[in-house]
């Protein structure tokens, strides 16, 4: 096995347990910010100096430093979308949350006036 | 106690949505056992809130539709700040349940000091219209699941269950959908409350089949229990 398909594997795996255990907190968004940061700075060095891609790609086991990019944007979506995926999920059960309680301010005893609709 | 009214510290709580054809009946035949209903309009489009109110319950209505786990979650805590509630049962909205069934269950919770009595279609064998390919998919649910293998129970996915006041006050459903009988199972072995199973009878008519969940929501409900532990409580 090549040292890349090793490092995607991980990183892939990492990932996913890392988003399905651990709570959103501080901590979290502060190295997605860290995170954020070294891409910045890693997409402007790969685009002055575009041939130095392919010599950490030929470290890794990877032949073209455009291959190695591409893998690491594929991490990237599947890191956003689980990610994006979890944030709605966590909307949606705060929405509930808040529905619930304009249900129960507004619950209506038998024998009372009839409900109001919306 | 009262003699006459030997229920009249339970509270049935009823998750309904779009069920405007049954509702009245349902909760009749509720109430004519038990003083104390209470229907989740679960954001019906039709007049399921209403008719439930006519027939004698107390009425909550979601102002838009959020799912059998969040109605039951609901009415749950409605129904656990009246005063003098002790024993709480959720019960389909689509008639397929029987009364006499939830009364046998509160005499179990009782009678065998539990904290939860949930119905089971398998105590004698697979009822008779369940369709097989539902049959076998219950099975297996029940089956991979830890927490009701720890359990010993066979059939998570049964829409009766009665439980106490512990229950009700621990309960805490985060999954607004389908999956939250998983999620009652998870939080029955999480909290160590005692559980048992009461063979009840499900009604499979041609109404209730028709509301039948698809049995492909089961990828969802698999899918929310991976989910489940990172959700904020």
């Amino acid at each position: 096995m090549n040292w890349i398909q090793g490092l995607l594997i991980a990183a892939i795996v990492a990932l996913l347990f890392y988003l399905l255990r651990s709570r959103r907190n501080a901590k979290t968004k502060a190295w997605v910010k860290v995170g954020y940061v070294m891409f910045v700075f890693a997409a402007i060095y790969a685009i002055l100096r575009p041939d130095d891609t392919t010599v950490v790609a030929n470290w890794l086991g990877v032949d073209r430093g455009a291959d190695l990019i591409e893998y690491a944007l594929i991490i990237a979506f599947i890191f956003t979308t689980i990610s994006t995926y979890m944030r709605f999920k966590d909307l949606e059960l705060k929405y509930a949350r808040l529905a619930r309680e304009v249900a129960l301010q507004n619950a209506q005893a038998p024998g009372g006036e009839p409900l109001r609709r919306v | 106690m009262g003699i006459d009214t030997p229920y009249h510290d339970v509270w049935i709580v009823v998750p309904a949505f779009n069920e405007a054809s049954v509702i009245a009946d349902v909760i009749a035949d509720l109430r004519a056992a038990f003083d104390h209903v209470v229907c989740v309009d679960d954001g019906s489009r039709d007049d399921t809130g209403p008719a439930a109110n006519a027939a004698g319950a107390h009425v909550v209505r979601h102002p838009v539709n959020l799912g059998q786990g969040a109605a039951i979650q609901t009415g749950v805590e409605y129904a656990r700040k009246q005063p003098g509630a002790r024993i709480f049962a959720t019960f389909d909205a689509d008639g397929q349940h029987r009364v006499k069934d939830v009364v046998a269950m509160i005499d179990r919770l009782t009678a065998d000091d539990v904290d939860i009595v949930i119905g089971t279609r398998f105590a004698d064998g697979p009822p008779a219209r369940m369709p097989a390919l539902k049959r076998l998919v219950l099975k297996v649910a029940a089956a991979v699941s830890p927490s009701s293998r720890k359990l010993h129970l066979t059939d998570a996915h049964n829409g009766l269950r009665v439980f106490n006041r512990t229950v009700a006050d621990g309960l805490n459903i985060t999954m607004n959908g389908m999956s939250h009988a998983s999620e009652i199972i998870s939080l029955i072995a999480e909290n160590g409350w005692r559980a048992a199973e009461e063979p009840v009878e499900i009604l499979y008519t041609d109404y209730s089949m028709s509301k039948g969940q698809p049995l492909l929501n089961g990828v969802n409900i698999v899918f929310d229990g991976f989910l489940r532990g990172r959700m904020p409580r």
